[in-house]
């Protein structure tokens, strides 16, 4: 009798110590690999932790989806999220402050401080920055050296040098060719180019947070009217008419098999492009994007990437919290800037002669790019952001379609946004 | 109520009348059973909802706001664009047509604001639909276009697949094999094998067949151009869907007696009279069915255009889904939702009534 | 012009009506074969090849080795079969009734259950979602996912194929059922020994289409075996089919997914035919 007691204990006391935990991981093909790899070493340190480590799905729509099912249902099934950095906005009421918990205090200001802001939410922290990216401009040297060009820094210099590449390749008997290849759908993924157009014009950000900490509309102005002309110009010329249906990957084929002399894209077609099967391996390079002539023009770069995140409904927040700053400590962003090209959150990782040494050297050189990437104003306008943008690539893609003009968008996009935010506009 | 009005040969088969009744009760049981058990819950839900406006995922209380929400998408106007005059007052001429103004100067913005929908000519002067929900009210006219256009030419191409395969000929098993292969690939997948095809240069295969025979520069816009994305979507649709139309009337056109056709050829009847007097006739009740279940599923197309348009251009159901999830507006998503409801509903009773399947 | 002229003019016609059709569905299936035997390099290109240049089976390699897609394929036919089945037992005696039965409330209840399929799947999910959890929250029956799975679908397909077999049943002539009256038999021999025979062709035809409405769903399968990988679907399997980068799709591996699943799905069908379908065309047209 004794013993069965004994055991009865012994099994309600493992039972009160085992912590287990779900995390769900991207999609893409190593995800779960590395995550499980990471769960394994983390489980090692951490015996009576469970974590069990599930592949999210492939859409971010289908993504957002499921993490707002689990939400509504206020289901603790799921402890620890990848979030894409548009969401902490949006979610931040479900999810856990990560200041409350042990180490995140002290780990915060070595994280890149513009998606440190991006996921402080009313000065909670709600998400740690995983990994980052950046819109870069890739460019084709072997075809610069050919005319006699240079990396142009300005969206001129860029139209021009598109141009002249481009009628010379068509000459030569590739009517394939063609200037410049970007994102020009209609999805969130125009949303980043076309920040990219009008912040680096002087154009603002779309929804600005002032210094009092008030939201003011500032679209529609001179400079973004002006940087949405020009992008629709090149519709048709430069790029071709089918770059109103381009998404990431529609470009990448595009460029990668040699039909395109630059092109707009995120770091990951960088590895792709130098791949055996590809027809522009070893005669590209990348460069920030190029700037626009306007008032306060600069180099801009939309910020993307992915942060973890705490469910405010999990039974072991503490766990969770505690395997994140894991997963994003030096070591492991190092691991994964190397063995997958993820672009580290943590200052420090670009300086690691480890990384310096590997082929994802690039990386250190873009630093200030990554560290300067312009943030979609998802946070300043949730939770309303994901409406926001539609309305903002479709007023954009109805420019570039030529189904209106760039002020006539501009200004009904102003109303717009005015109705679904209520925050007072510019002028 | 109608067994009791009838009451002498009623009460006499009463009996009878009762166990029968009882049978078919006891028969639907399982059905029903599972029927209300899972579905019922959601189904009552989304009328609720439509009434509010609950937020998804978000701790705002929700409260009933009436039939708000049927007005925002449904509210809609229609005005007069005025002609574009320039400084003289003359009329605006651009490549000879007249210019209008835009319908920004004449759609209302108090109390609701309205958007354009559509604009169309009419007796020389030019008109535009606006409405406050302009995404939704295009969503209903595409789909319903859609639906329309597609089940007629995937009841067509069902029916010439049916008659052929019911007559033996060389290739036949073939073509019974080539039938089922649009049917059998999941639908997501095939989806992107067709906007694949539909590329918008010339690693797809339009582009590169168009080419190849000298039509068009190689740079066609099928999934973008608007006046192309409807018969693209549609061959996409046809495609999948009209092997469903030829295996139902096939199987319809099994339990015709043969006897029927015998008595007609010795009646001296061609194949088009054997046809339109046999055939057809006998056919109507499956071919009903089958239209009402394609209609249906047509007017709540998602996949498909999921894939193909994103959010370029909706259906009903991918504008509910976006409503729902980047919108988070889960009550008007509600309501698109009933309104589809309502939408099928008149469809299924046009059906009914002109077809007679529930008779 | 003679009738014999005619007549072969008529065929002419007629066959190329046939192959022009026998084109326009094959052609999209020869198109994910080929595109899924070229190298990326080649499948990218422009202008796009007829005919692969070089064939690699790296894409049919990747999917092979794909565990968690092999285990989808499974399931699917496991979840598809058993809606199949059930939806078929289940419907035929709702068919039975609502066709050949005569009682109160028929009308209605014909017009309820169609009126089950009539919202868009996306608008039921969030309700549905709780009643699954509800489900799932009695710990003691344990249901298993696939089983929900397989009661969700049923609860989509259930309609459909109530609709068409009472269809089918109605159909039936009259007599049959008479004759069998006078011979004494209760209802559920005359349905069983007499009108199940006799509506096989339309019983096999329903299943297929039920079967294939079960296979390729996939908003459901996402969301109720996200938890649980063991348990996903192919159209799920599929989707999670991710690159070796972010954002990378990789379109030889989904074509060659596309063919992988629909070669077993199709042997399959030509299997039942050959058995069953035959009786499809039996009685069928002549001319």
């Amino acid at each position: 009798m004794k013993k069965v007691f004994l055991a009865l204990a012994a099994a309600i006391l493992a039972f009160a110590s085992a912590q287990e935990i779900n995390y769900i991981t991207g999609n893409r093909g190593s995800d779960v690999d590395y995550a499980t790899r990471k769960a394994q070493e983390y489980m090692a340190d951490h015996p009576g932790v469970t974590i069990n480590v599930i592949q999210g799905p492939e859409s971010a729509t289908d993504r957002a989806q499921q993490y707002l099912q689990f939400f509504e249902a206020q289901s603790g099934e799921v402890d620890l999220f990848e979030i894409d950095v548009i969401w902490p906005g949006d979610m931040a009421e479900h999810l856990v402050n990560l200041y409350d918990y042990a180490g995140y205090n002290e780990a915060a200001p070595d994280f890149f401080p513009a998606i440190v802001a991006n996921n402080t939410v009313d000065g909670r922290l709600v998400g740690i920055p995983y990994f980052t990216d950046a819109g870069l401009l890739y460019y084709r040297q072997d075809l610069l050296d050919k005319y006699s060009l240079s990396v142009p820094t300005t969206w001129d210099e860029l139209t021009a040098a598109a141009q002249t590449i481009q009628d010379g390749e068509r000459a030569e008997g590739n009517p394939d060719f063609w200037g410049f290849v970007w994102q020009g759908n209609a999805y969130e993924g125009l949303t980043c180019d076309a920040l990219e157009w009008v912040a680096s014009n002087g154009g603002g950000e779309i929804v600005e947070v002032q210094e009092d900490g008030s939201k003011l509309i500032t679209i529609n102005n001179e400079n973004a009217i002006a940087a949405l002309e020009k992008a629709a110009s090149w519709v048709g010329t430069i790029s071709p008419n089918g770059v109103t249906g381009y998404q990431e990957e529609d470009a990448r084929e595009v460029w990668q098999s040699g039909n395109a002399a630059f092109m707009r894209n995120w770091p990951y077609a960088y590895s792709l492009g130098n791949g055996e099967d590809s027809a522009v391996a070893g005669k590209f390079g990348v460069a920030a994007l190029p700037m626009g002539s306007g008032e306060g023009a600069r180099n801009a770069g939309t910020l993307g990437g992915w942060q973890l995140a705490v469910s405010k409904y999990s039974a072991n927040p503490e766990v969770a919290a505690d395997f994140a700053l894991f997963l994003t400590n030096h070591e492991n962003q190092l691991d994964n800037a190397i063995t997958r090209s993820l672009l580290p959150t943590r200052t420090a990782v670009y300086e690691d002669q480890a990384l310096l040494d590997s082929g994802s050297a690039f990386m250190a050189e873009f630093l200030p790019v990554f560290q300067g990437a312009v943030a979609r104003p998802s946070t300043a306008t949730a939770p309303n952001y994901l409406q926001a943008s539609q309305y903002f690539f479709s007023a954009v893609h109805s420019v570039l379609t030529g189904e209106e003009d760039a002020e006539t968008a501009l200004a009904l996009l102003e109303l717009d946004l005015e109705s679904l935010t209520g925050f007072p506009t510019a002028q | 109520m109608a067994v009791s009005t009838k009451a002498p040969k009623a009460r006499q088969l009463s009996d009878l009348a009762r166990q029968e009744e009882r049978t078919a009760w006891w028969l639907l049981f399982p059905s029903l059973l599972l029927l209300f058990l899972i579905g019922i819950y959601p189904l009552a839900q989304v009328f609720y909802l439509s009434t509010t406006n609950k937020r998804f995922a978000s701790s705002q209380p929700t409260e009933f706001i009436g039939f708000a929400n049927y007005r925002d998408l449904l509210s809609m106007t229609v005005r007069e664009l005025p002609v574009q005059l320039d400084e003289a007052g003359q009329p605006v001429i651009e490549d000879g047509k007249k210019q209008y103004e835009s319908w920004v100067r004449v759609l209302p913005r108090e109390p609701l604001r309205y958007r354009a929908a559509f604009e169309f000519g009419f007796f020389g002067k030019r008109y535009v639909i606006g409405a406050v929900n302009a995404d939704f009210i295009k969503s209903v006219w595409d789909t319903i276009v859609f639906t329309v256009v597609a089940v007629a030419l995937e009841t067509l191409i069902g029916l010439i697949i049916a008659l052929a395969l019911s007559r033996k000929f060389f290739g036949r098993s073939v073509m019974r094999t080539a039938m089922l292969v649009p049917w059998a690939i999941i639908t997501v997948v095939s989806s992107l094998i067709w906007e694949w095809m539909f590329k918008s240069n010339r690693s797809g295969f339009f582009n590169a067949l168009f080419d190849r025979l000298g039509w068009g520069d190689g740079n066609t816009v099928f999934l973008v151009n608007p006046a192309l994305q409807m018969p693209s979507i549609i061959a996409i649709d046809v495609w999948k869907t009209a092997p469903f139309m030829a295996l139902l009337l096939l199987a319809g056109l099994a339990t015709i007696p043969r006897e029927l056709y015998e008595a007609a050829e010795v009646d001296g009847a061609n194949k088009i009279r054997k046809f339109f007097s046999i055939t057809l006739p006998l056919l109507l009740p499956t071919m009903a069915v089958a239209l009402v279940f394609r209609t249906l599923d047509s007017l709540r197309v998602f996949d498909l255009f999921q894939v193909v348009f994103g959010e370029r251009r909706y259906s009903m159901a991918t504008f509910a889904q976006f409503t729902l999830v980047s919108n988070k507006d889960m009550g008007l998503s509600a309501a698109a939702s009933v309104i589809i409801f309502i939408i099928l509903f008149i469809f299924a009773i046009i059906y009914m009534r002109s077809l007679k399947v529930d008779a | 012009m003679n009738k014999q002229t005619r007549k072969i003019i008529g065929e002419i016609f007629f066959y190329i009506l046939i192959a022009i059709i026998a084109i326009y569905l094959i052609f999209p299936f020869y198109w994910a074969l080929i595109s899924a035997l070229k190298t990326e390099g080649e499948l990218i290109a422009a202008p796009a090849t007829f005919f692969p240049k070089e064939i690699t089976f790296r894409n049919f390699q990747a999917v092979f080795t794909n565990t968690a897609f092999l285990r989808g394929i499974l399931n699917s036919f496991i979840v598809a079969g058993s809606t199949t089945l059930f939806s078929l037992m289940v419907g035929a005696f709702a068919g039975y009734a609502l066709g050949k039965l005569r009682f109160r409330g028929r009308t209605p209840t014909l017009y309820t259950i169609l009126a089950m399929t009539m919202f868009p799947a996306v608008a039921i999910l969030s309700g549905l979602f709780q009643v699954i959890k509800a489900i799932q929250d009695i710990a003691w029956l344990n249901v298993p996912t696939l089983v929900l799975l397989i009661l969700i679908y049923m609860v989509f397909t259930l309609p459909f194929t109530i609709w068409v077999l009472t269809s089918f049943f109605r159909g039936l002539p009259d007599s049959l059922l008479q004759a069998a009256q006078v011979d004494g038999a209760t209802f559920l021999q005359t349905f069983w020994y007499i009108l199940l025979p006799l509506t096989a062709p339309a019983l096999v035809t329903t299943g297929l289409l039920a079967f294939i409405g079960a296979w390729n769903e996939y908003l459901f399968a996402l969301t109720f075996t996200l938890q649980e990988p063991g348990s996903r679907t192919v159209p799920v399997a599929i989707s999670q089919l991710g690159g070796r980068f972010a954002m990378q799709e990789p379109t030889g591996e989904l074509m060659a997914a596309a063919l992988i699943i629909t070669v077993p799905l199709i042997t399959l069908v030509l299997i039942f035919q050959n058995r069953i379908v035959d009786g499809l065309t039996a009685g069928a047209v002549k001319g």
